[in-house]
């Protein structure tokens, strides 16, 4: 059934309203391996094709605790057994002296955490990608939106899909070559 | 021009707002009246102005939150300040009623909020009835209250004549806003936000200034020798957290019904949640920084704020805040769907209310009692008078939401917050 030479199907919209229209009845219809791309962030186009949560938040969380606990527990150990001073008659655990460190680096290592996360997660830097193949794929950073449902889909079929996307009214339908 | 104003049926309050106005003046009529007779008896007079004081910065930090949040979504933009613009605004008019609410302390309570620490014999004079050995003070308190030679104390009081400043200034930046938006209701429409702009951008930078002086006058000259400078920030981060705190209470009773059933996006509440952990962090950030910057300078004048409240019982309290006013809030404010499910975050929000309070009173009463067991045979009051406070004040404010549409429908971007709406309620 699967083409190997064909990627999946496009269909192109001129305003946000008609392409989360179109992902919602595309989701509805049965489809579930599809992508919607956009020149803006647009909440709801990402929950009309079924993307609710990904594992950011919780690398950004465990790389945060990480970093603060590195933090403290380095100073505390510089300052309590590596090599104690005494600084002005404070006892050598002066924690509240470590927060502002350790703030810095709870920090730092959720947001290096988050970016790294991002990008291990969604397989950035990606040089290649089928949907650049389609020529009016170029306005996606501009003024268009489109949603692409992958042959991989177990609803996909090339006639019926193609017959689907349009019956969504998109500006155009067109083949994906992977 | 002879188009029709705004229509007040479309996009009007629902009816609980009148349920509740009713109800919120009942409480204030029935705690009022018990503050009352505690203001009225002799023996709980001063604790009476102790928990007075805690009360209305309690209020008056909602509502000059409000009058800043309503600013800086002026400077700002954004879909989160277009669903909760009225319910600032609505707030932003209690102002002549915080005003009216301060009378009492200038005519009858200044002797008993002002006249230092004197329990536990280990107190300080203040300023209203300064020791004469303490010839620094004394010399001051002329200064700060402008008293002294044949000048009564009453008329010629520096306290009450930078009271009605702050006020007026306040109430000035108020009213110009509220009638700008007044004014855009009124077609024709033209594009009102640049005018905002030009009332908020002065407006900020007035309201952080004064509400600094307003609180170093009112709240930390309760010990005249101490001081700090990071004192009002502390207080602005406290006042923007308790009046977005607020606005999440309200949107969440508004969002069972119409038009805020249609209005209400989980995106914009999911942004107030973020603006509660942004300001529970700010709060927390000053809230530390005086520590440490006191606890390293480890100076006898200043660390006396830290040692009367980290002993004597008092650091249980602080112990409190340190756990609720941050560490819950900011691990619960931490998860996307939590903040994006307005009913969940209006318990919090409450609660953070409540936490101001906990936190007022960790500033104002440990000025009066030297143990936390010293005074509380008065604390009902602490609890009481605020109540009365807020059953008023949120009495006007369910009224004034009453007044106007929820949506300020003629503005710039409300047009497209509609369509936008409209979409994704399909």
């Amino acid at each position: 059934m699967k083409d190997p030479r064909i990627f999946g199907l496009m269909a192109e919209f001129g305003d946000v309203n008609s392409a989360i229209t179109a992902a919602r009845d595309t989701y509805a219809a049965g489809y579930r391996k599809l992508d919607a791309y956009s020149p803006f962030p647009v909440e709801e186009l990402s929950e009309a094709i079924g993307f609710h949560k990904n594992g950011v938040p919780l690398i950004c969380l465990i790389g945060g605790l990480l970093g603060g606990t590195a933090a403290f527990t380095l100073q505390w150990w510089i300052n309590t057994i590596s090599y104690p001073i005494n600084i002005g008659g404070r006892p050598p655990n002066s924690w509240p002296s470590f927060i502002i460190v350790t703030f810095e680096m709870t920090i730092l290592f959720s947001g290096l955490s988050a970016v790294f996360g991002m990008l291990a997660l969604n397989g950035l830097p990606m040089p290649y990608h089928p949907v650049f193949n389609v020529p009016q794929f170029d306005a996606v950073t501009k003024d268009k939106f489109f949603i692409v449902i992958f042959s991989s889909d177990k609803k996909y079929d090339p006639v019926a899909t193609r017959q689907f996307l349009e019956g969504l009214n998109p500006l155009s339908v067109a083949e994906v070559p992977s | 021009m002879t188009a029709a104003r705004v229509n007040n049926t479309e996009f009007a309050a629902p009816d609980i707002v009148n349920t509740i106005h009713q109800r919120s003046l009942a409480v204030g009529i029935i705690f009022g009246v018990a503050s009352l007779i505690a203001a009225i008896l002799p023996g709980t007079r001063e604790q009476f102005f102790h928990s007075y004081l805690i009360g209305f910065m309690l209020w008056l930090g909602i509502t000059l939150g409000c009058l800043a949040i309503l600013m800086i979504q002026h400077m700002t933009g954004g879909m989160w300040g277009m669903v909760i613009r009225r319910q600032l605004e609505a707030a932003v008019k209690t102002l002549p009623l915080m005003a009216a609410l301060f009378i009492p302390v200038l005519v009858v309570g200044i002797p008993y909020l002002y006249s230092g620490s004197h329990e536990g014999g280990a107190g300080w004079s203040g300023w209203f009835n300064p020791d004469p050995a303490d010839k620094h003070l004394v010399e001051m308190s002329h200064v700060y209250l402008q008293r002294g030679g044949t000048a009564t104390f009453l008329f010629l009081n520096g306290y009450i004549g930078r009271a009605i400043v702050y006020f007026a200034i306040w109430i000035m930046i108020g009213w110009a806003l509220l009638r700008k938006s007044a004014q855009q209701d009124d077609p024709p429409i033209e594009n009102l936000s640049p005018r905002f702009r030009r009332i908020a951008a002065p407006g900020l930078i007035l309201y952080a200034f004064t509400i600094s002086f307003a609180v170093i006058d009112w709240v930390m000259s309760l010990d005249p020798h101490w001081i700090s400078t990071i004192y009002g920030f502390i207080f602005i981060a406290g006042e923007l957290l308790s009046a977005i705190s607020l606005m999440v209470v309200v949107e969440a009773i508004m969002s069972n019904y119409e038009p805020m059933v249609s209005l209400l996006k989980a995106k914009e509440v999911q942004d107030h949640g973020k603006l509660m952990l942004t300001f529970v962090m700010l709060w927390a950030y000053f809230s530390f920084s005086q520590l440490l910057i006191i606890w390293a300078g480890n100076l006898p004048m200043e660390i006396r704020f830290f040692t009367r409240r980290l002993n004597s019982g008092w650091q249980e309290i602080g112990l409190v805040l340190v756990i609720f006013h941050f560490f819950v809030p900011f691990f619960m404010l931490l998860s996307r769907s939590f903040k994006r499910n307005p009913h969940q975050l209006a318990w919090l929000a409450g609660f953070m209310i409540f936490m101001r309070f906990v936190d007022l009173f960790f500033y104002i009463e440990p000025n009066f009692h030297k143990s936390v067991l010293g005074g509380v045979a008065g604390y009902w009051l602490d609890l009481v008078v605020p109540i009365a406070i807020g059953g008023f004040w949120m009495a006007l404010f369910f009224r004034n939401l009453r007044l106007r549409p929820l949506l300020p429908v003629y503005d710039m971007h409300a047009q497209q917050f509609l369509e936008y709406a409209g979409a994704s309620h399909e």
